[in-house]
C-alpha cells in the first residue's frame, strides 16, 4: 500500500474550556471518498478548520503528502495540495465566475508580479494556460454558459457547484468538501452525487465530505467517521455505521433506546 | 480580463509579438506626456489658457494619488486613510535631492532643465542633466515612500479593516509631525551647503514653515508621464492573475487564503506599490510651480481629498478613479464663487453616494469593459439603475 | 521634582477625563453597530461651539454674536410646521399620523426647551448666578448635540444598517467632513476665531509643596497649583462617567443596550426596539461629546473654526483612547482617555509639546500590535 496524502492523528483543539476536537485522525489516499459525520456541534467543521491550517491544532500530527502541515498558514497547506469548500458558500461575488476559478489556479502561477506587469512572454503564456484549464472545469461543471456572470447572481446549487470548481482549479491532492448538498433539491443532490463521483475518479483526488443528507454519504462514501462532542465515536464502512449502537444513540439521544438497535440515523436528519 | 480574449492557441505567443505588445503601451505613455508638455500645454498658453495648463497638470498628479490609492482600497479592500503621508514622504525626500543636489552639482537651485521639464516647454535641450537629478529624485522619493508603504502594510498582519485604517491614519500623523518639528532652518548659502556633510543636509528642510525655493522641474511631460505609466501599471496588476488574487482578499479575505493566496503578503505588497506611485506623486507635487511643500497641508484633510475620488469613482476601478481625479480637480475652479460650499458639496455627494450607489460610480468595472456599457445601456432602458 | 511629577499627574487626570468622555461615545456606538462613528469628533467640537453661541445668546459681552441663534430658532419652527405637514398629510390621506410626524415633534420640542434653558441662563447671568448659568448651558449645549446626534444617525447611518462596514466607514468620514465645513459657514459659526467667555470661575483652589522664595508670590520650586475649573472639569466628566455606568450596567435601558450590542437580530427578536436603543445611544454619546466640548472650551478658550486642524487631532486623540482602552469596551474607554491624557501632559512636561502626538499615535499602533482588541477589549476572529 502506498503512503497515505492525508494522514492525521491525534489531533485535538480546545476554545477556552470547550474541546471542540479530541484525538481526531484520518488517513486518505488518492480516490479515496470518505464521509465525516455528526450531529450539529460535533466539530466536524472545526476539523476542516485544523486540516486546512485556519485554526492550528493543540496537539497531533497532520501530514499532506509526507510533509507536516500543522500550525502553517492556510495558503501554504493550500500550495500543497489541500481544497475546501465553505459550509456557508464563500465566493467572491462581484469576480466573474471565470474569474474565480482562474483566482484558484493562482496558488499555481510560477511567474512573479514583475512579469505580469511588463507582460512577459512566460506570464502571457501562463494567463493563457489558466484560462483554458478554467474554462475547462467551467464546462465539465455545467457553468461555461455562465462564466461571465458575476458569482453572486448565480443561483444557489450552481454557487455550491462553482465553489467545488474553484476548489479542484487549484489541483488539490486532498479535497475537503463541506455540506455540499446543504440546501439543494433532490434533482440537484443527485446531479451533485454523480458529480463528486466523476470528479474521484477523473482527477483521482481524495475526498472528505461532511454531509448531514445520510442518504448521499450512505451512497457515495467508501468509509465514514462519526464525531460526536469532538470524539471520533465510529469508523466504518457505511453498512457498519448504520448499525453501530454509539452512532445511534449520538443521533437519538442516550435513554431506553436499546429496542431501536436497528434505527438507522437516516431517520434522524433534520 | 485581458486573459478571458486569449484563445487557447496563444500557449506559445511568438516572442517579438508578444513584446511588441508588452512595450508599445509604454512607448504610449512617452509619447502621451511628449505630446501633452510640447503640444497641447504650449497650445492652451497660446489661446491664454495658462491657467488651464496648470489644471492640466494637477491632473495628472492627482491622478496618480487616485490610482495608487485605488490599489489599496480597491483592490484588497484595504481602507487606508493615511494616503497623503506617503505623498509627503516622497515629496520631501525628493526635494531634499534635487534643492541639495543643485546646490551640489550646479551650484544653485536653479532650473537646470531641458524642454521636457519647464512649463513653458522652453528650455535647452531636450533632456539635460537637471531633468536627469529631477527624475533620480522621483524614483528615491518613490522608494522611501514604498519603503513607508511596507512598514505601514505590516500591521496588516494582524489589523482587520477599521483597525488598519487607524494604524495608517496614526501613520499619517506621526510623519506629518515628525517633518514639522525638524528645525524650520533652509540652507542657502552655497558655501554653507558645500561644507555641511551630506547626512546633515536632511534636517534642514524647512519644518513647520515649509520647504519654499524647490526648482519647479514638474511639467506636463513628467506628470502625465508618470500618470500613465500609474494607470498602465494598475491596469496590468488588475488584469493579471495577481489582480485577481487582490480582489479575491477584498471579497472574501478567508477564502482567498484558502484557495492559496497568501493574503497577509498581498496586502504589504499592495501598500507598498500604491506607496510607491503616491511618493512620486508627492515628489512631482513638490517641483510644481507655486507649490510650497508643507507638511502641515498633507495631512488628512488631504488624504480625505484622495479617498473621496476613489469612493466616488468606484471602488476598485482605474478608469473611475482617473475619471474621479479629472472632476474633482476641475470642480473647485469651476465652485470658486462658492469656494466655501464646496467641501459641504463634497462630503454631501460621499454620503449620498454611499446611501445610493455605495460601490461608487463605476464599482470595480472600468470604463473600456463591455460589461460597464450594457449596464448604462440597462440604465437608459429603463430610466432607473 | 515631586512637585511637577503631581502637577503632570494632576493635569494629565483632568484632560484625560475629557478624552474619556469623549471616548465613551466612540465606544458605545461602536460597541453596538460595529462602526467608527469617525463624526463623533465634530459633535464635540460643535459642543463647544454650541456652548459658545448659547453663551451669546445669554448675554455674555465678549465675543462676536453668530447668526446661529435666528437659524436655530428658524430652524426649530421649521421642523415644527414639517411634522405638523406630515401628519396632516399623513391623516388626510390614511387616516392615521405617521411616526415621522411624532419625530420631528419631538426634534422640535426638544430644541424649544433649549431655547427656555438659553432664557433661564440668561435670566440667572442677569442676576449673577453665573455658575449655575454656566451649568445650564451646558444642559442646553448637551441637549442640543443629542438631537444632532438623533438626527445623524436616522438621516446617514441607519440606512446604511445592514450594509457593508466600509460603506458606513466612508458614510461616517463624509458625515464628519460635512460637519466640519458646514460649521465654518458664515451663517454658522463662521472661520473665525473666537473666544469662549469664562463661565465657570476659575482661580487657584489651594497650592501646596513647593519651595516659596523670598517675596510673596515668588517661588523657586514651583508648587502644585489645584484649580478650581479642573476640578470641575474632572467632577463633571467623573460624575458623568458614573452615571453613564449605572445606565448601562444597571439599568433595564442599559440592558437593552447591551443586548444590541451582543446581537442586533437576536434583540429584535426578544422585542427590544432596537432602532430606539440606537438612536438613544447615538443621543447620550452626543450628549457626553457636548460636555466635554463645553469644558474643553472653558480650560482652552480659544475656539479655532470647526475644521481646525486642532479639533480633529483632538477627536483623534480621544478615538485613539477608545481603541486603546478597547473599543466597545465603555470602561476600557474610560481607562484609554485617562492613559492618553497622562501620557499627553507627561511629554508635554518632560519633553516637548510639539511630539506629543507621536507618542499618542506611538501607543495606539504599540497597543494595537500587541493587543489588537485593545487593553480591556476582546479581539474578535471571524467564523469560518
Amino acid at each position: 500500500m502506498s503512503d497515505p496524502v492525508l494522514h492525521a492523528s491525534g489531533v485535538c483543539k480546545s476554545f477556552g474550556g470547550l474541546k471542540a476536537v479530541q484525538g481526531f485522525g484520518v488517513s486518505l489516499q488518492g480516490g479515496d471518498l470518505k464521509g465525516l459525520i455528526g450531529p450539529n456541534g460535533a466539530g466536524k467543521t472545526t476539523v476542516f478548520n485544523l486540516l486546512t491550517g485556519v485554526y492550528t491544532p493543540d496537539e497531533g500530527k497532520i501530514t499532506l503528502a509526507g510533509r507536516s502541515i500543522a500550525g502553517i498558514r492556510p495558503s501554504r497547506i493550500a500550495a500543497q495540495g489541500m481544497a475546501r469548500t465553505f459550509q456557508n458558500i464563500r465566493l467572491f461575488g462581484e469576480l466573474s465566475v471565470l474569474d474565480n476559478v482562474k483566482l484558484a489556479r493562482h496558488v499555481r502561477v510560477k511567474h512573479g508580479m514583475w512579469a505580469s506587469v511588463l507582460r512577459t512572454p512566460a506570464s502571457y503564456a501562463e494567463e493563457a494556460e489558466i484560462d483554458a484549464k478554467a474554462r475547462e472545469l467551467l464546462a465539465l461543471f455545467d457553468l461555461a454558459d455562465r462564466a461571465e456572470e458575476q458569482g453572486k447572481n448565480l443561483p444557489y446549487g450552481d454557487q455550491r457547484r462553482l465553489e467545488i470548481a474553484r476548489a479542484l482549479a487549484t489541483n488539490p491532492k486532498v479535497l475537503l468538501l463541506d455540506e455540499p448538498a446543504a440546501g439543494m433539491n433532490p434533482q440537484e443532490k443527485k446531479e451533485l452525487r454523480d458529480l463528486i463521483r466523476r470528479v474521484r475518479d477523473e482527477f483521482k483526488t481524495a475526498i472528505l465530505l461532511i454531509e448531514h443528507d445520510m442518504g448521499l454519504v450512505m451512497e457515495i462514501c467508501e468509509r465514514i467517521t462519526v464525531l460526536d462532542y469532538g470524539k471520533t465515536i465510529a469508523e466504518g464502512t457505511p453498512q457498519e455505521i448504520q448499525a453501530n449502537p454509539k452512532v445511534i444513540e449520538a443521533y437519538l439521544g442516550t435513554g431506553d433506546t436499546g429496542e431501536e438497535g436497528d434505527q438507522k440515523p437516516e431517520a434522524a436528519r433534520a | 480580463m485581458s486573459g478571458a480574449n486569449l484563445q487557447p492557441g496563444l500557449h506559445r505567443p511568438s516572442t517579438p509579438a508578444a513584446i511588441v505588445r508588452a512595450w508599445a503601451p509604454v512607448l504610449g505613455c512617452l509619447v502621451l506626456a511628449i505630446v501633452m508638455q510640447l503640444v497641447v500645454g504650449p497650445l492652451l498658453v497660446r489661446m491664454g489658457q495658462d491657467f488651464a495648463a496648470k489644471l492640466l497638470l494637477d491632473i495628472g498628479t492627482n491622478a496618480i494619488l487616485a490610482v495608487s490609492l485605488t490599489m489599496v482600497n480597491g483592490f484588497t479592500g484595504q481602507f487606508s486613510i493615511g494616503h497623503a503621508a506617503f505623498m509627503a514622504v516622497g515629496g520631501y525626500v525628493a526635494a531634499g535631492i534635487t534643492y541639495y543636489g543643485s546646490y551640489r552639482l550646479f551650484g544653485s537651485p536653479d532650473l537646470a532643465a531641458g524642454m521636457l521639464s519647464t512649463s513653458t516647454g522652453a528650455g535647452s535641450g531636450l533632456f539635460t542633466k537637471g531633468d536627469g537629478l529631477f527624475l533620480g529624485s522621483i524614483f528615491a522619493g518613490g522608494l522611501v515612500a514604498a519603503g513607508c508603504g511596507y512598514l505601514v502594510g505590516l500591521p496588516s498582519l494582524r489589523l482587520k479593516g477599521d483597525y488598519l485604517a487607524i494604524v495608517t491614519l496614526g501613520f499619517g500623523e506621526i510623519v506629518r509631525v515628525l517633518i514639522q518639528t525638524q528645525t524650520t532652518d533652509t540652507l542657502y548659502d552655497p558655501d554653507t551647503i558645500a561644507q555641511t556633510p551630506a547626512w546633515e543636509l536632511p534636517k534642514y528642510l524647512g519644518g513647520a514653515l515649509g520647504f519654499s525655493g524647490l526648482p519647479s522641474y514638474t511639467s506636463l511631460f513628467w506628470a502625465w508621464l508618470f500618470a500613465a505609466l500609474t494607470i498602465l501599471v494598475a491596469y496590468r496588476i488588475k488584469a493579471s492573475t495577481y489582480g485577481r488574487a487582490f480582489l479575491s482578499i477584498r471579497e472574501d479575505e478567508i477564502a482567498s487564503e484558502a484557495m492559496g493566496v497568501d493574503t497577509t503578503r498581498y496586502k504589504v505588497r499592495a501598500f507598498t506599490i500604491s506607496a510607491f506611485f503616491a511618493g512620486c506623486a508627492g515628489a512631482l507635487f513638490a517641483h510644481t510651480v507655486g507649490v510650497q511643500l508643507n507638511a502641515g497641508e498633507l495631512g488628512f484633510a488631504k488624504s480625505f481629498d484622495i479617498i473621496i475620488m476613489v469612493v466616488l469613482g468606484g471602488m476598485g476601478s482605474i478608469s473611475g478613479a482617473f475619471f474621479a481625479a479629472i472632476i474633482l480637480t476641475i470642480l473647485p475652479e469651476l465652485l470658486r464663487n462658492v469656494a466655501e460650499y464646496r467641501m459641504v458639496a463634497y462630503a454631501t455627494a460621499l454620503i449620498l453616494m454611499m446611501l445610493v450607489r455605495p460601490e461608487g460610480l463605476l464599482g470595480v468595472r472600468e470604463i473600456w469593459e463591455k460589461r460597464t456599457w450594457r449596464a448604462i445601456a440597462r440604465i437608459g432602458r429603463r430610466g432607473t439603475p | 521634582m515631586t512637585e511637577k511629577l503631581i502637577q503632570t499627574l494632576m493635569d494629565g487626570l483632568a484632560v484625560g477625563s475629557l478624552y474619556a468622555l469623549i471616548a465613551l461615545g466612540y465606544t458605545m456606538v461602536y460597541g453596538i453597530l460595529k462602526f467608527i462613528n469617525f463624526a463623533h469628533s465634530d459633535v464635540f467640537v460643535l459642543g463647544a461651539w454650541m456652548s459658545y453661541t448659547v453663551a451669546l445668546c445669554a448675554g455674555w459681552p465678549d465675543g462676536q454674536p453668530t447668526h446661529m441663534a435666528t437659524w436655530v430658532l428658524l430652524l426649530l419652527v421649521g421642523i415644527a410646521v414639517a411634522g405638523g405637514l406630515v401628519a396632516g398629510f399623513t391623516y388626510w390621506r390614511r387616516k392615521r399620523i405617521a411616526p415621522a410626524a411624532y419625530t420631528l415633534w419631538l426634534v422640535s420640542g426638544w430644541g424649544w426647551v433649549a431655547v427656555l434653558l438659553v432664557l433661564l441662563a440668561r435670566l440667572l447671568h442677569q442676576n449673577g448666578f453665573d455658575i449655575i448659568a454656566g451649568g445650564v448651558i451646558l444642559v442646553c449645549s448637551m441637549l442640543t448635540c443629542g438631537v444632532v446626534g438623533f438626527a445623524l444617525e436616522r438621516l446617514a447611518y441607519k440606512p446604511l444598517r445592514n450594509a457593508p462596514r466600509l460603506n458606513v466607514l466612508i458614510t461616517a468620514i463624509g458625515v464628519s467632513l460635512f460637519l466640519q465645513n458646514l460649521g465654518q459657514l458664515d451663517w454658522m459659526f463662521g472661520t473665525r476665531p473666537q473666544g469662549m467667555p469664562q463661565l465657570l470661575p476659575d482661580k487657584v483652589l489651594f497650592n501646596f509643596a513647593g519651595t516659596p522664595g523670598a517675596n510673596p508670590g515668588e517661588w523657586l520650586v514651583q508648587p502644585v497649583r489645584v484649580r478650581l475649573l479642573d476640578v470641575i472639569a474632572a467632577g463633571t466628566s467623573i460624575a458623568l462617567m458614573v452615571g453613564l455606568d449605572r445606565l448601562v450596567f444597571h439599568s433595564k435601558l442599559g440592558r437593552a443596550m447591551r443586548a444590541v450590542s451582543f446581537s442586533e437580530r437576536n434583540a429584535a427578536l426578544m422585542g427590544i426596539p432596537v432602532d430606539k436603543v440606537v438612536s438613544f445611544t447615538f443621543v447620550l454619546g452626543a450628549m457626553l461629546a457636548a460636555a466635554a466640548g463645553f469644558l474643553y472650551s472653558q480650560k482652552y478658550p480659544g475656539l479655532g473654526q470647526t475644521a481646525a486642524a486642532v479639533w480633529v487631532l483632538l477627536g483623534l486623540k480621544a478615538f485613539v483612547a477608545a481603541v486603546v482602552g478597547g473599543i466597545g469596551n465603555i470602561r476600557g474607554a474610560m481607562l484609554g482617555g485617562l492613559l492618553i491624557g497622562l501620557a499627553e501632559m507627561f511629554v508635554k512636561a518632560y519633553q516637548s509639546p510639539s511630539v506629543v502626538d507621536i507618542y499618542v499615535f506611538g501607543i495606539l499602533i504599540a497597543v494595537l500590535l500587541v493587543r489588537p482588541g485593545g487593553l480591556l477589549g476582546k479581539a474578535t476572529v471571524e467564523k469560518v
